[in-house]
């Protein structure tokens, strides 16, 4: 049976999971999406929790997402090694369906802070991004998948983003994580067909949908122009899921639609109902699709054999010393004039991270995101 | 998905009693009632907003 699930993104959160208990009573949350890394203590894990994790994990409804591992980071460091540890301990206790990461490195001093930023598509970042994805896969031994980033400095990232993802997978026979919100945010940033950017996606890869909601941020240096942002703290807007009807019928392979929303945007009555109603409306979706879906499909997404990854993770000094530089800039400029300078007189200046062709209102967004996020959750 | 009463009842009960609170930290279901009060002392919540850092 291959029928697709609706399914939530469901963390140790209050707000979460009283906007997600009304679902999980009438027995509509086919599958749960954890994000097993941003648990800091997992002692602290109550029995409750810990037993609908098993409940889940027993059925092979339980999904992994992580979000720490930095995917690109151009050194290999003991955090990411304690990082696939701890997931290779959880994957012996719950059976993970399959596990994924984001797209990007972490801005952030270590982990539980900073932000997925984006890295430049080059025969470097490829292979390691590949050595780590091998990692991944084997500390888990399920499949395994990498998701769309929402953020992108210019227009040729935007449309080259599928087909570098696809490279990325496809030693280990992975899938993508087809984000639509993120698509639409990068359909609206640079005022991109989002039916063209969907073509550019290797559709039958796709084994996971996530929905989600976001906000509108007005940019100072280009006035007039607002740019969308991935904050997951609304409700999932029509056009995304516009996106969702097109799209479920392109991707043969699809099993999960996952709706994420952080706890933040979940505190009233009147915003977890509405998310109630965003779920409805998303399994509404998934259970028309399931009625005329080919059953036969089922691609598995493993490997042929499992690879051993090489003891000696693969390393870029020079693409690590440039990430710690940008991320510095993008935490500490106090302007996006400052911002820009120190960029001009940096080791990113006429490299292949082309910090010259970055659109002004989008590098103003990536100081707001590090800023953001730079001193983790407190 | 069907789960069991007792599970539906404990997750109830487990977001009845934890105080809603305006901040992401604040809304984190408290384990036990003893750990509480040391939980927010400690300066990292014990779980993060997940996606969402766009």
């Amino acid at each position: 049976m291959t029928d697709i699930r609706s399914s939530v993104a469901c963390n140790l959160d209050s707000h979460i999971l009283r906007a997600a208990l009304p679902l999980f009573a009438d027995e509509k949350v086919g599958a749960i999406e954890w994000s097993f890394d941003a648990l800091v203590n997992p002692r602290s894990m109550p029995d409750w929790f810990a037993e609908l994790l098993r409940t889940y994990s027993g059925a092979g409804r339980l999904l992994g997402h992580g979000v720490f591992y930095s995917l690109f980071s151009g050194r290999w460091t003991g955090a990411q090694q304690q990082w696939l540890d701890q997931l290779k301990s959880l994957s012996r206790t719950y059976r993970f369906d399959h596990v994924t990461e984001h797209f990007g490195f972490m801005t952030g001093a270590d982990f539980h802070k900073g932000a997925p930023m984006s890295i430049p598509f080059t025969e470097s970042t490829l292979a390691i991004g590949r050595d780590r994805l091998l990692r991944l896969q084997d500390a888990c031994h399920c499949p395994v998948g990498l998701e769309n980033l929402a953020f992108a400095y210019t227009v040729d990232e935007v449309d080259r983003h599928g087909a570098f993802l696809n490279q990325l997978i496809e030693p280990v026979n992975g899938f993508i994580i087809l984000d639509l919100h993120n698509l639409y945010c990068q359909s609206r940033n640079f005022g991109v067909d989002p039916d063209g950017l969907l073509s550019l996606y290797p559709l039958y890869r796709v084994r996971e949908i996530h929905l989600s909601g976001g906000s509108w941020a007005p940019s100072a240096v280009e006035p007039g122009r607002t740019i969308r942002r991935d904050t997951h703290d609304d409700a999932v807007p029509a056009d995304v899921f516009r996106l969702l009807k097109q799209a479920i019928d392109l991707c043969p392979n699809l099993r999960y639609v996952v709706l994420e929303q952080l706890g933040a945007g979940l505190q009233t009555d009147g915003q977890q109902s509405q998310f109630q109603q965003d779920f409805l409306w998303m399994d509404h979706i998934v259970q028309a699709a399931n009625q005329i879906r080919n059953p036969l499909i089922n691609h598995s997404f493993l490997p042929r054999r499992f690879h051993v990854p090489d003891p000696s993770p693969l390393e870029d000094p020079l693409l690590y010393a440039q990430q710690l530089e940008l991320s510095d800039i993008l935490e500490t400029s106090v302007s996006y004039a400052q911002a820009q300078q120190r960029l001009a007189g940096s080791g990113l200046a006429r490299s292949d991270w082309a910090v010259e062709t970055w659109q002004p209102a989008m590098l103003e967004t990536a100081l707001a995101i590090a800023q953001k996020w730079k001193n983790g959750f407190d | 998905m069907k789960i069991s009463k007792p599970l539906l009842q404990a997750m109830a009960l487990a977001v009845a009693v934890t105080t809603v609170g305006s901040s992401c930290k604040d809304g984190l279901v408290k384990p036990k009632k003893e750990e509480a009060k040391k939980e927010q002392q400690r300066k990292l919540p014990d779980n993060c907003p997940a996606c969402g850092m766009g």
